[in-house]
């Protein structure tokens, strides 16, 4: 089976292998990480943390709106790797995560992706 | 408590006169604070005799982290006063994340309540298809649990039905009708009717709140109002742009009467319902909170009405307003013509009362619960830990309080308690958030008489 090699980049580097089957959370918890989590399904964002580099495969994940996506977070409870990847984990990522909903709205394509309409170009 | 009887008590009137209050629980939350422990339930010592008094004197550890605790329930409450058999002994809570239900015993050793079982969210998936756990009202001498979501955190969800010893039993409606969204229920057995509010599906709000999802209609704004008998929806009201998320839904606890309230949180109104001389049901909105105008906001700001709670006489009704920072008591002696007779800041964004007794709040006044006897309202400021996270960062440093209002049930007003405070900020592990209360020997928030 393929593997691919996490990478911590706040857990000073530190490093553990996957495969492209199981979610991260749940192969990374098993090798002892400690990491945030809530509903298990996707659909809270407890448990996300930043892509800082590398490719996931995420599709089963519904909290996450588009300006998240494309700020890099991931869910971990369904996010699968599909490359090596360097993730930034815990509540030290979520910088960008959380916004005042009244002081900077979401553009309609950074909505969520059921209702978000396409980028004018 | 009578030897003859069962839980709570036989009247509003017999609960009023009930001994004061002298522990209460309520949940502390570390999920989504960057604390890596489980949420707990929090016993505070309110006896002011105590050496102890107005601080945290037991911590019951959930088995694992992540759930958010949110709100609690009884096994059994007033609506089982002529059981004997029945015991107001446990506590439920549920974890809106994990989906687990956790059973407390609370009468053993009031002071130290222990695990007694846990629910497994798994369990309630493959049984009864539901997420999200809300609002526990006991039903005689069962338990019904409304969900908010199914097993994949869409809405409406609907409502768990529990034995007296916790065993599944399924789904407690025979239909959601075309109800959209859950949320929080109460019901009036002697007019076989249980009104439902909105919030939205788990998957909509447990990540946060997007402001633009309330136009896009994923957010709700209906009451519904079920022959409580059947199980069944027969009639909503949609309250359009005055019920934007109905959020808090109460009776009157006389139970003869047909008034009740909802406080919808982001229109900050309060909705009042009743029945008509004609057998109608009618709404009508009461109090609207305007919005505030906030120096670096470039829209006002609305006051965010996630609570309303009624005092046993039915004289008061309580509301907060968490963005602005104020709680308020309203006279609704007449419920058609409220009047305002009491506020006081606590936290808030516009920066009124940033200190309460010497502590920081970063939050504003959120859930409360009053003493049978109206005098004491204990109030916390965390709502839900994403929801903290957006409006509320430093929430996370500074963790939830517990504040205590004296109110006067008899000329109406309120003000602080200048000796009690409990600073969740100091935690032994680190900052944590207070959410929902509830006293041993039944509250304002939990009794229902048949």
């Amino acid at each position: 089976m393929t593997e691919y090699r996490v990478t911590l980049s706040n857990r000073d580097g530190a490093a553990y292998m996957v495969n492209g089957r199981r979610p991260l959370l749940e192969q990374l918890r098993d090798q002892g990480v400690d990491l945030p989590y809530g509903c298990e399904y996707g659909g809270c964002i407890t448990c996300a943390a930043k892509l800082v580099e590398g490719h996931v495969d995420q599709r089963r994940q519904v909290a996450l709106n588009n300006r998240q996506i494309e700020n890099g977070y991931v869910i971990l409870c369904v996010a699968r790797a599909v490359t090596d990847i360097t993730l930034e984990i815990g509540v030290e990522s979520h910088d960008k995560l959380y916004r005042n909903p009244f002081l900077d709205p979401l553009k309609p394509h950074e909505l969520k992706a059921d209702i978000a309409t396409p980028e004018d170009v | 408590m009578k030897d003859c009887c069962g839980p709570g008590y036989s009247s509003p009137q017999e609960a009023i006169e009930a001994p004061r209050e002298k522990l209460l629980y309520t949940i502390a939350i570390y999920t989504g604070t960057g604390i890596q422990k489980p949420d707990y339930l929090a016993t505070v010592d309110v006896d002011p005799d105590s050496p102890t008094y107005s601080q945290v004197i037991h911590r019951l550890e959930m088995p694992g982290i992540g759930d958010e605790l949110h709100h609690m329930g009884w096994n059994a409450c007033s609506s089982c006063h002529d059981d004997s058999s029945m015991s107001r002994k446990y506590l439920i809570l549920p974890g809106v994340r994990s989906n687990n239900l956790h059973i407390v015993d609370t009468a053993t050793d009031p002071r130290a309540p222990r695990l007694h079982k846990v629910i497994e969210g798994a369990e309630i998936k493959a049984k009864a298809d539901l997420s999200g756990p809300h609002t526990v009202h006991c039903l005689g001498s069962e338990i019904i649990i409304s969900f908010l979501g199914n097993a994949k955190g869409e809405a409406p969800g609907g409502y768990l039905q529990l034995d007296k010893d916790f065993n599944i039993i399924g789904r407690w409606e025979n239909s959601m009708g075309d109800i959209k969204f859950g949320y929080d229920f109460w019901y009036q057995p002697r007019h076989n009717i249980m009104v439902s509010s909105e919030w939205a599906a788990p998957n909509t709000f447990m990540p946060g709140f997007d402001l633009e999802e309330v136009g896009y209609l994923k957010y709700g704004r209906e009451l519904h109002f079920w022959d409580f008998e059947k199980k069944v929806p027969v009639e909503s009201f949609y309250l359009g742009e005055d019920g934007l998320l109905p959020l808090e839904v109460k009776f009157h606890h006389n139970p003869d009467s047909t008034h009740g309230f909802c406080g919808a949180a982001l229109s900050t109104n309060v909705i009042h319902w009743w029945k008509n001389e004609e057998g109608k049901w009618q709404w009508e909105k009461i109090i609207d909170v305007e919005n505030e105008i906030h120096p670096e906001w470039p829209i006002p700001l609305p006051g965010v009405m996630s609570a309303i709670l009624i005092s046993m006489d039915d004289k008061y009704l309580y509301l907060n307003n968490w963005l602005h920072g104020d709680m308020r008591q309203y006279d609704i002696s007449d419920p058609h013509n409220p009047k305002l007779t009491g506020q006081v800041f606590m936290g808030g964004l516009l920066g009124k009362a940033p200190q309460v007794n010497g502590v920081d709040v970063a939050g504003g006044p959120q859930m409360f619960q009053l003493s049978l006897d109206g005098k004491r309202l204990y109030v916390t400021t965390s709502l839900f830990s994403t929801w903290d996270n957006q409006f509320y960062p430093d929430i996370r440093t500074k963790g939830g309080v517990m504040v205590q209002i004296d109110c006067d049930p008899v000329n109406g007003g309120m003000k602080i308690n200048p000796d009690f405070i409990v600073d969740f900020g100091q935690e032994p592990n680190g900052p944590s958030r207070c959410h929902e209360a509830r006293y041993p020997g039944g509250d304002c928030t939990s009794d229902i008489w048949l």
